[in-house]
């Protein structure tokens, strides 16, 4: 049994979870932030009871992204022992900074700002969810930076058969982050709004008595997946003149034009929808047409399909090349026998697919429940905050 | 300089068993301590607002661990692979079980509850089947590549340590309790951590005692983190008897923290050991560039930590009552 396969669909799976959970969980909570920014200037009550309900959801999603993302931290040193044997002197330090200064402290903040709903200052409370929304993002930057780092190992020469640092600042320029990072960000952004308004759409179709409620949000939702598409759309496009700098052959290659192809379209789909539900955004037309409902309900997946289908691009298009030109992904397995990995790439599977559909049948129900009610009954003891 | 962020990644490392530990050790005493649904919320509540800040030290640690240390992170988790992916599948369920348990008001919760529980036990079995491999010597290939044999990985020592480190967890847990469970069940929580003290002390004089004939080459700051971990049990032992628990509590965190410590110093500046292969400081670090890189993030972020920490203690000191919100 040859391992280099196995190992491969242990990290492909493990990551296409990973980037499931908080690809929606950086939207979400830019959305959250900008509620509660509207509310805690003097915005309406409604704009409070939309911070907590989508927070919830948020709060829930965030679970998963967290536990995925510990299996990912723990996977290089597993199987990829090639990897930090040759690059880790330059490859490590984005990574050790991501863990330490934004995933570190977007969990504490976001700790903070749980534990101090409706018992804490409300700017000093605002502030906590904008700090979990920055570092979140500065987590998506430096992964990014990392993962642009193996497509073009900028900033470093081989000596005596190791990657060594010369320039930290160079792995920020790298034309291969410039562009792929804001289509990233865009996509989260898209995600988020597609969330939103999808929930938002089913509770129409419920005939929900919230309806100042659910306008509200589905406007915010929108308005996001406008602004994130044209972002994904652009960034997207931007990228082919730079990869022409750094992988002029990637997207001739057969693995790579069939996701291409699906995720340019999906792109350009949701460009048209969001388009759509901006111009009927006027007079409120987007809260009555029922026919449109449904198609929002059935929208939510799509950007997580575009995403999985880019990563997808990404990542197939840089084989056989871990390190692109310096080191082969074959040379950098560990030398683990298959069947151990065989093992792991089971247990991890099914744990996370189960985990996985757990965690969205939750967010399905407690989604589905709605907001609570204005004048909520007072439970003893508190049971939760968000 | 080597040495200062072996020391960073060695506060890291101990700050995560002496507060996670507590962690995995409620975890596992959840269907014991208390069947009503109202009052395991009340116990999970004690947890829940030192979770995330806890858990979140051990993320740190092995972040650091790959930057500082890429060459010992490859081999150590490789080397000890099955270990780490139970390791692994333990931390998940327990972490995501925790989180999402008692997210809907009117939901059953049975089957979260088995994932905490079970979560946490694989954790606390596998943390200290993995501690105490390090300790005798990872089972490794002459070259330091994994040796592939998964029943070496279990010896009767290491099985020692897996055992070891439930009853260690659970203690802390219990300890922890008596600090922060609703009044009227400070005395069995109490009670529970007399219970566990027996297995702990035998844990320590039969590891101690094991290894002073199975493990070669220590060091005198090794056999002084032996002392401390001594010296931390009878504070929590004498702590308990006095009924000062937050002097019981803080004894059994650094108790927890002590075999952390004890693999960083066992046998420096050799920091991973086989039978027939050998790692030194200098050979696991990475090169001076990067180091002088992390010092800007480092440091900063290690402060936060504390501070963070502090505010976290001062605002939840008092135990569970009426007012407190019971996220988890």
């Amino acid at each position: 049994m040859n391992a280099l396969p196995i190992a491969r669909l242990q990290f492909a799976t493990t990551t296409s979870f990973h980037f499931l959970f908080v690809l929606l969980t950086l939207g979400l909570v830019t959305l959250v932030a900008v509620m509660q920014t509207r509310w805690t200037v003097g915005g309406k009550p409604e704009l409070l009871r939309m911070t907590r309900f989508w927070g919830r959801l948020y709060v829930i999603n965030y679970a998963l992204g967290i536990v995925t993302g510990i299996v990912m931290e723990f996977q290089f040193g597993l199987t990829w022992t090639g990897l930090s044997a040759f690059a880790g002197d330059v490859f490590g330090a984005p990574l050790a900074i991501e863990t330490l200064v934004a995933f570190f402290l977007e969990s504490t903040f976001l700790g903070l700002w749980i534990f101090g709903f409706g018992r804490m200052n409300k700017w000093l409370h605002l502030t906590l969810i904008w700090l979990v929304t920055l570092t979140a993002y500065a987590s998506a930057l430096f992964i990014m930076l990392a993962n642009s780092f193996l497509q073009n190992p900028v900033g470093s020469h081989v000596e005596n058969g190791t990657l060594h640092l010369d320039d930290f600042g160079a792995l920020f320029a790298n034309p291969a982050l410039v562009a792929s990072l804001p289509h990233v960000v865009g996509a989260a952004i898209v995600t988020g709004g597609f969330f939103v308004v999808g929930v938002s759409a089913w509770h129409f179709l419920k005939r929900t008595t919230e309806i100042e409620f659910f306008r509200r949000s589905m406007r915010v939702g929108v308005v996001a997946a406008l602004v994130g598409s044209i972002f994904v759309v652009n960034q997207g496009f931007a990228q082919f003149g730079e990869l022409k700098m750094y992988q002029p052959d990637k997207l001739g290659m057969g693995a790579v034009g069939a996701p291409l192809g699906a995720m340019i379209g999906l792109g350009f789909l949701m460009f048209l929808c969001a388009i759509l539900g901006t111009v009927l955004l006027i007079r409120n037309w987007v809260t009555r047409a029922r026919l449109l409902h449904y198609l929002m309900v059935a929208a939510i997946p799509l950007p997580f399909v575009a995403a999985i289908l880019g990563w997808l691009v990404r990542e197939l298009g840089r084989q056989p090349w871990l390190v692109w030109g310096k080191l082969r992904t074959a040379d950098a397995i560990a030398d683990v026998p298959a069947g151990q990995i065989l093992f792991s790439f089971i247990a991890f599977s099914l744990l996370f697919a189960a985990l996985a559909v757990a965690d969205w049948v939750l967010m399905a129900r407690v989604a589905k429940r709605g907001p609570d009610p204005v004048e909520a009954p007072a439970e003893l003891p508190v049971l939760s905050g968000v | 300089m080597v040495t200062f962020w072996w020391c960073v990644l060695g506060f890291l490392t101990c700050g995560y068993f002496a507060l996670a530990g507590y962690d995995y050790g409620v975890g596992m005493l959840l269907p014991g301590f208390e069947a009503g649904e109202r009052r395991r919320r009340q116990t999970l509540g004690a947890l829940g607002p030192f979770f995330l800040a806890n858990e979140v030290w051990l993320v740190a640690a092995v972040g650091l661990l790959f930057g500082a240390f890429p060459h010992l992170e490859g081999k150590v988790f490789a080397g000890a692979y099955v270990l780490v992916v139970t390791l692994l599948l333990g931390l998940v369920t327990f972490t995501a079980s925790m989180q999402l348990r008692s997210r809907r008001p009117d939901a059953r919760r049975g089957a979260w509850t088995a994932g905490i529980v079970g979560g946490a036990l694989v954790t606390a079995l596998s943390w200290g089947l993995f501690l105490g491999n390090l300790v005798a010597g990872l089972p490794l290939s002459p070259d330091g590549s994994p040796s592939g044999d998964v029943l070496a990985l279990f010896s009767p020592y290491a099985v020692l340590w897996g055992l070891g480190f439930v009853a260690l967890f659970c203690l802390q847990g219990a300890a922890f309790l008596a600090v922060r469970a609703p009044a009227e069940l400070t005395g069995r929580a109490a009670r529970l951590a007399r219970a566990f003290s027996a297995p702990v002390f035998a844990f320590l004089v039969v590891a101690t005692g094991w290894g002073f004939f199975a493990v070669h080459g220590v060091t005198a700051l090794g056999a002084g983190v032996v002392v401390l971990a001594f010296a931390a049990f009878a504070v929590a032992y004498l702590g308990l008897a006095a009924r000062r628990y937050r002097v019981a509590l803080v004894g059994s965190m650094a108790l927890s923290a002590c075999p952390a410590l004890l693999v960083g110093t066992l046998r420096f500046p050799i920091v991973l050991a086989s039978s027939e292969y050998a790692l030194t400081l200098e050979q696991a670090a990475t090169a001076p560039e990067t180091f002088a890189v992390l010092a800007w993030f480092g440091p900063p972020a290690v402060l936060v930590l504390l501070v963070v920490q502090w505010l976290t203690w001062r605002a939840h000191r008092r135990p569970v009552d009426q007012h407190s919100l019971l996220h988890f």
